[in-house]
């Protein structure tokens, strides 16, 4: 391949994935996935019962890895030549709409089953809570989808990247890496402060505080689709920023370069990210200064 | 049944190979520095995922680097051991990258998206850059982000698990050949491989410093076995091509 | 937790018998000239995903410190490189109707293994633990044999080889059958969970698999029978998926609600 084809090809799999993990960030966010949603379920069992979406899917990298790897069967079979050789785009379309309905499913039966397994704490299943959010999660475990599929087609393609693993296998790992990304990064911000919002700024969560979520906008002119409004301020881009990261480094130092130096170059990448860690460790130490509330003797 | 024989004959140096893989997997699950749910809420130090999540994304984002240099490498030649080095450095600078990325961005989100300069609760000073530490523990959490050690942790736990990754799939790619056989295996070795340890550090571990490391023999015994189980049993399936 | 409604010996025999029972059947039948039955393995499968589910939930009523998804993803894991001996295993002994059989017993022993593993050696000390996780890797197997004997029609290891795990459909029967296992208990989680509840669902995320597979197994085997395996999935998921709802009505009481504000007393 053209060394100019090879980079516009590892540019375009950058931007899928800066879009993909986006979405799957709002998608968590809007949907409580992942971790911030043991705070959820703790609100209930704490005295607080509330009308935000509570969806789990066993975590978020297997049911990422569960659309995406579905988006790729269902295109798979589209494509070959034995069913009706579809054209990838629309293949691909096809098998990420099949994907965003699994997504509609597992979300609806986890906001049952979680709500009513908590009828003891007063906790209702609000069907209102369940339509206006279902179709938001679908359109956006669709987005991300498309775009992983998408990336994955393109890695696996013999005429592009050609990649050695079936193309399902490939969606499967960027599906659970696009998860691990998104509850370790855009979720903090959601975690830490959208459910939260009523708190001051600047500290994580009290132990005191757990399973006092902010509830009451969200019982009357707000929903959880806000979450979507609010984390897409920060959140949602740098989960983009992150995997788009992760797919346009990994891929472009092992087309750019070949052998020992693409691992040089890996390596030199990794030492500034360590420096660059350092440098914002410093400098938010130095701009917020120590907890006022610290009586220790260890001097800051 | 003498197929079989045969077969553990001829492929022992395989399993031994799956064994350091899983072995280098597990250790490297006790570096990646995760707080569980609590991170998540800015509420602990550390990434604000599950272990054994973390550990498979970053270690099968290198697989997927390893699986592409050894298609190139064997184009030319079946992949020796000088080769195979190379094929698991590649892994492990991948797996290196997603989950520093990971890191560096968890690290905006803290800073930038919570107001709270990352700190470690388990030590005093970071043993690193000899910073305080406990003055910058927000009250009532158990700190919060990744400090430098965390950092750096994190960093050698994705090599260790790429490279653990990459070395099963080399180990597979030998014995039977399919890409399609050696990847769907490496991704079931590296899950077994990522689960027990985070049993043994019980969801959460900060990283080198933390005294939970010290835990790390277990897992190792632990995940010998186990690999050992997988090794046997995986490099007595041949390629479809095999029969 | 309530009074289970079923005993795990119940579940456990159901299981295995069903799971084994129709993935023979399909793998028999289908290359005799009746690639119509292959659907039978994907009802085996079914049960074969119940038996893990309620493996998962009676395990998981115990913390296991990281969450309820790591531990079907151990057992999927052991239960890929089983399954997959067992089918190969057969092909090298010229005896292909032995694969099921022998990738179960080896995923028993070593989900027993593993069990023990954890609770001896890293001290998680969950009495259950050993039964459960032998239960979760039995289970394991039998679904994803299941499902690979489903969409391939034949029990032989070179045809699913080369049907499944190289066009890589592998990869969703894999994760599908893995949330089959793990996702109803985890969608269920709290103290007003009910069996029959957890149960009804794994059947329907059973289904949703079998759906998925059955789409895939048009290209694997041909359109027909692909096609009565996606509508008898579908068939099975919608009735389990409505009786699902019907039990979620039935637990959540008075607090069914089509909407209204916070519960009295929650302001």
């Amino acid at each position: 391949m053209e060394p100019a084809m090879g980079m516009g090809i590892v540019a375009l799999m950058g931007a899928a994935a800066t879009v993909a993990g986006c979405s799957e960030d709002l998608e968590s966010d809007i949907g409580s996935q992942s971790n911030p949603n043991s705070q959820v379920q703790l609100a209930a069992q704490v005295g607080y019962p509330h009308r935000i979406f509570n969806k789990a899917i066993s975590g978020e990298p297997p049911s990422n890895a569960m659309y995406c790897a579905v988006g790729a069967g269902v295109a798979m079979v589209l494509m070959s030549e034995s069913v009706m050789s579809a054209s990838p785009l629309i293949a691909i379309a096809i098998g990420a709409f099949v994907a965003a309905l699994l997504n509609g499913v597992f979300s609806t039966t986890s906001y049952m089953g979680r709500n009513a397994s908590q009828t003891r704490f007063n906790q209702y299943v609000y069907l209102d809570v369940l339509r206006n959010q279902i179709l938001s999660l679908m359109g956006h475990a669709y987005i991300t989808t498309f775009c992983i599929v998408l990336l994955s087609y393109v890695m696996w393609n013999q005429d592009l990247i050609g990649h050695p693993f079936p193309f399902p296998v490939i969606a499967l790992i960027w599906g659970l890496c696009v998860g691990a990304i998104g509850s370790s990064t855009g979720d903090v911000h959601y975690g830490a402060e959208r459910e939260f919002q009523d708190f001051k700024f600047g500290a994580g969560l009290n132990a005191a505080d757990s399973g006092n979520i902010t509830r009451y906008a969200e019982a009357g002119i707000r929903s959880s689709m806000d979450n979507a409004w609010f984390c897409s301020k920060f959140g949602g881009p740098v989960t983009g920023i992150a995997f788009g990261m992760t797919v346009f480094l990994d891929n472009w130092r092992s087309t750019a370069f070949g052998g020992w130096v693409s691992v040089a170059v890996g390596t030199a990448i990794v030492i500034l990210l360590i420096i660059y860690n350092r440098k914002i460790e410093t400098y938010a130490r130095n701009k917020y200064g120590p907890f006022p509330e610290y009586a220790g003797d260890i001097e800051a | 049944m003498t197929d079989i024989i045969t077969m553990l004959a001829t492929n022992w140096i395989s399993i031994i190979g799956i064994i350091i893989g899983g072995i280098c997997i597990a250790v490297g699950v006790h570096f990646v520095p995760v707080g569980g749910a609590p991170a998540a809420m800015a509420q602990a130090t550390g990434i604000g995922t599950g272990t054994v999540q973390l550990a498979a994304g970053s270690g099968l984002t290198g697989l997927l680097a390893a699986g592409y240099m050894y298609m190139t490498l064997s184009a030319v030649d079946k992949p020796g051991i000088s080769e195979i080095v190379l094929i698991c450095a590649t892994g492990a600078v991948g797996a290196m990258i997603m989950i520093s990325v990971t890191m560096i961005v968890g690290n905006w989100v803290y800073i930038y998206g919570v107001g709270v300069p990352p700190a470690s609760a388990k030590v005093d000073y970071d043993p690193l850059t000899g910073d305080s530490q406990a003055p910058y523990v927000a009250a009532g959490t158990v700190g919060q982000g990744m400090p430098t050690v965390c950092f750096v942790s994190g960093a050698i736990g994705g090599l260790l698990g790429g490279l653990g990754g990459s070395l099963v799939y080399c180990m597979l790619m030998w014995v039977n050949g399919d890409p399609a056989i050696s990847s769907i295996f490496a991704i079931g070795v590296f899950l077994v491989n990522a689960v027990l340890p985070s049993y043994n550090i019980q969801g959460t571990i900060e990283g080198f410093h933390d005294p939970k490391f010290k835990r790390v023999p277990k897992a190792m015994l632990a995940c010998f076995i186990a690999s050992l189980l997988c090794g046997v049993i995986a490099v007595m399936i041949p390629g479809a091509g095999g029969f | 937790m309530s009074e289970p409604t079923e005993t795990a010996n119940q579940i456990d025999a159901k299981g295995i018998i069903i799971g084994l029972v129709g993935i023979y059947i399909a793998g028999i039948a289908a290359p005799a000239g009746m690639p119509y039955l292959a659907f039978l393995a994907g009802i085996g499968a079914l049960f074969a995903t119940k038996m893990g589910a309620d493996a998962v939930r009676r395990v998981c009523s115990y913390g296991i410190g990281t969450g309820v998804p790591s531990i079907g993803m151990l057992a999927l894991g052991m239960g890929i490189i089983a399954a997959m001996f067992g089918l190969a295993f057969g092909k090298m002994v010229h005896a292909p109707f032995i694969g099921p059989i022998v990738g179960l017993a080896l995923a028993l022993a070593i989900g027993f293994v593993v069990g023990s593993l954890a609770n001896k050696i890293i001290k998680l000390n969950i009495p259950v633990m050993e039964r459960c996780l032998t239960e979760i890797a039995g289970a394991g197997v039998l679904v994803l044999t299941g499902f690979s004997v489903m969409i391939a029609g034949s029990m032989d290891f070179v045809v699913i080889s080369e049907k499944v795990i190289t066009t890589g459909y592998i990869a969703p029967v894999f994760i599908l059958g893995a949330l089959g296992i793990l996702h109803p208990f985890n969608a269920s989680l709290g103290p007003d969970e009910t069996q029959d509840r957890t149960l009804i669902h794994a059947y329907s995320c059973g289904a949703i698999a079998m759906t998925i597979g059955g789409f895939c197994s048009i290209a694997a085997i041909g359109a027909v029978a692909g096609l009565i395996t996606t509508v008898v999935g579908l068939a099975i998921w919608y009735v389990t998926f409505m009786g699902f709802v019907k039990l979620v009505k039935r637990d959540a009481g008075a607090g069914y609600v089509g909407t209204g504000l916070l519960p009295p007393g929650a302001m």
